[in-house]
């Protein structure tokens, strides 16, 4: 009996099916492997014996690059505090251990989404520290603003998570919010008289966000850039999108992505011997090793980015450890092997225990009054943690970085500030146009 | 103008791509009717079982595509005993072998993150760009899309010139007409299962250059795409594979070219205009013909 069109509707149906159940695996859909982390889920309610820190993390999906070493850093900030006998706590006027309870979210918003909510509602977490980005920080925005429950949002730098008023339940902790980030980028640009701007960006909070802002910090220049193109956050294959681009003739070329996008970008433009006079990613300089490792450190001589931590080096301090000591303890023997986001996960261990250390209450809006107390004044290993009334990050600006050739590696040296504070910190010219071979 | 050149030649190449990630999965479908939601994942398999080659043995990488060969056929041999005879027994056999295959898709994704951790990985370049029609290529691109041609060759030549390809094509149009027929169906749905998976695994050497890379969870994208490229060119169809993937390779080089916001959506919005307007997909009524 041959096929009839009836039976292949049906089937067609069935695969329909897969292909929906397929778009939640896609997205990381926790069907093994969400349970908490830490074993046993503590209930401790806000004046118990350990302060509890509700976070996620994602060990498989698209950001997984990114969030485990975020949770790393995280982990190592409880462990130092806990050797020391914990954390002090101002409402309580002692020390209290800290304790990680941690869900794994697999990339995916919507797991997080529920995981957020059952670390409030089921392991009634003290605080919540969010996922690595945008992404997976979203769902904790709303969530923290309808529970009324403070979130320390580590490098969730969407600015719509900053832009509808204020909110006293969010505190960015690692970086600026995105549209401040290219800020410098632009007067770079200008600077070195580039005219024909190319952005190419991805289609999600962080990265659109980014390229609207640069969009219009260069109109205040006189600059309209020649190719402004969104691509789904999804995108790897880049080949007809670099052509598009080279067909405008661009003087700079500035692909705004997440880790694996400017990769796959870097890599095509690589073997395509395309060459632009100037290139930015921004995941370039906080995950050097990884770029390193998959386009090849050649490829990736005079390419630019933001200039993150360590290749931002902040030693003076008043809480916590000192970049060095930090990269010395964190991973000793191996320094090469630390990262921004190490770095950033222990960073927002450590405005925790700021907030604790000068809160008026135990009470959500107590703790977030010890934030207010500290900000400005607070010296981490990322600069000076400030923050406006929106929970905004406004202290920790990013200067640009270049590579430039350094034996069979490369070099990420700083060639613009973001602030008149950071112009010590230059200690590179930009190579521009960025020589081809 | 250069422009639409360059999108129509990448268009092609990785439709050729596309199709060759898609033909495995058609022959799951066509010959048992299972739906391999894990198909992704074996490509996956495939790219990490070349990455552990060039890495770990040094071998050249494209010499990692025969060597992967003959351990996805022993993969598929081992999966298909332990899980298709169970899967056909069951009274709605796509339903039991969608969920089965989800299942098969998030152990393999964990397995590639335990063994692999859950960074992108990548292969070193085949060499210098390729020139077509005065524009550069990537080589690894053009290498990798001239390899789907043979090895769609080669899946035609056992279809149409061999005996098991005979009865592979009976069973195809339908299973309990080539059983009153002799012909032997497990001996068919082994070696379809076996060359399904074994498709897969040698695709997954080129889709790390193709996709610039891969991570543990590349495979359900990949998987989404194999299914929008055999539903487009009609389930149980390996000549409509090759077309499907080719509509697919176009739409999405030319909307990054001429539309580029519209490129995560154009390839399913034509999954979506043929499943309205040929439920049964572009060869759909050739199949029943035959």
């Amino acid at each position: 009996m041959l096929w009839g069109a009836v039976e292949m509707r049906l089937i067609s149906k069935k695969v329909g099916v897969g292909l929906t159940a397929l778009s939640f695996s896609i997205g990381g859909f926790a069907v093994f492997g969400s349970g908490p982390a830490t074993g046993a889920t503590s209930k401790t309610s806000s004046a118990g014996d350990t302060i509890t820190v509700g976070t996620l993390y994602a060990s498989t999906g698209a950001y997984a690059t990114s969030s485990l070493p975020e949770y790393a850093g995280l982990k190592f900030w409880a462990k130092q505090v806990n050797a020391q006998g914990g954390m002090y706590v101002a409402p309580l006027k002692k020390k209290e251990k800290v304790k990680i309870v941690s869900y794994n979210d697999q990339s995916d918003p919507a797991t997080a989404t529920t995981l957020y909510d059952e670390l409030l509602t089921q392991d009634k977490v003290n605080v919540l520290v969010a996922d690595f980005g945008s992404v997976l920080t979203a769902p904790a925005i709303t969530i923290a603003k309808d529970q009324k429950h403070l979130l320390f949002d580590v490098t969730g730098s969407g600015t719509s998570f900053f832009s509808s008023g204020a909110n006293p339940y969010v505190v960015l902790t690692s970086l600026p919010v995105s549209a401040v980030w290219p800020k410098p980028v632009a007067a770079l640009l200008t600077k070195l008289k580039t005219k024909r701007v190319a952005i190419l960006y991805c289609q999600n909070d962080f990265d659109q966000a980014q390229a609207t802002a640069i969009k219009g910090f260069l109109a205040k220049s006189g600059i309209t850039p020649v190719y402004f193109q969104g691509v789904p956050t999804t995108q790897t294959d880049y080949s007809t999108l670099v052509q598009a681009i080279k067909a405008t003739n661009p003087d700079a070329v500035l692909e705004l992505g997440y880790p694996n996008n400017d990769i796959a970008f870097l890599n095509e433009l690589k073997d395509t011997n395309l060459h632009f006079k100037f290139v930015l990613t921004p995941f370039f300089g906080q995950l050097p090793s990884l770029f390193a490792q998959d386009v090849g450190a050649k490829a990736l001589d005079y390419t630019y980015t933001y200039a993150v931590p360590p290749t931002l080096t902040i030693n003076t301090v008043n809480m916590g450890l000192g970049l060095t000591d930090f990269v010395k303890a964190f991973a000793p023997g191996n320094a090469s092997s630390v990262n921004f986001l190490d770095v950033a996960g222990y960073n927002a261990g450590l405005a925790v225990q700021a907030a604790f250390d000068h809160a008026t209450s135990m009470s959500q809006l107590g703790i977030r009054a010890g934030i207010s107390a500290v900000s400005g004044k607070l010296q981490t290993l990322e600069g000076t943690f400030k923050v406006d009334k929106t929970g905004e990050q406004i202290g920790e600006l990013l200067p640009v970085s270049q590579a430039f050739p350094s034996g069979k590696s490369f070099a990420l040296k700083i060639v613009y500030p973001a602030i008149p504070s950071q112009v010590a910190m230059v200690n590179a010219t930009p190579r521009y146009p960025a020589p081809t071979g | 103008m250069q422009l639409l050149e360059y999108a129509l030649v990448n268009g092609i190449l990785f439709g050729l791509f596309y199709g060759f990630i898609g033909i495995g999965l058609n022959l799951l479908f066509g010959v048992m009717r299972l739906v391999n939601l894990a198909h992704g994942d074996f490509v996956v398999f495939g790219g990490y079982l070349a990455y552990s080659l060039v890495t770990v043995f040094h071998v050249g990488s494209l010499w990692a595509i025969p060597l992967s060969i003959p351990l996805a056929l022993l993969l598929g041999f081992v999966l298909y005993q332990v899980t298709v005879p169970r899967l056909k027994r069951s009274p709605d056999t796509e339903t039991a072998s969608l969920i089965a295959f989800f299942g098969v898709s998030q152990v393999l994704q964990a397995v590639a993150t335990m063994i692999y951790g859950a960074n992108q990985i990548t292969l070193p370049s085949l060499g210098g760009p390729i020139s077509i029609f005065g524009q550069s290529y990537p080589s690894s691109v053009v290498i990798s899309a001239s390899l789907s041609v043979p090895a769609l060759g080669v899946l035609y030549l056992y279809l149409y010139r061999t005996r098991l390809g005979l009865a592979t094509r009976a069973v195809m149009a339908d299973e309990q007409e080539a059983i009153a027929s002799g012909v032997r169906v497990r001996l068919v749905a082994t070696s379809a299962f076996m060359i399904g998976i074994a498709f897969a695994a040698a695709a997954g050497t080129l889709s790390v250059f193709m996709l610039g890379g891969i991570n543990p969870t590349s495979g359900s994208a990949l998987t989404v795409t194999a299914f929008t490229v055999i539903i487009i060119g009609s389930l149980g169809n390996p000549l409509g594979t090759i077309v499907g993937g080719l509509l697919v390779g176009l739409a999405s080089s030319l909307t990054q070219a001429y539309a580029t916001e519209w490129t995560g959506m154009i390839p399913y919005a034509l999954l979506l205009a043929v499943v309205l307007l040929r439920p049964s997909g572009l060869f759909g009524r050739k199949v029943r013909s035959v």
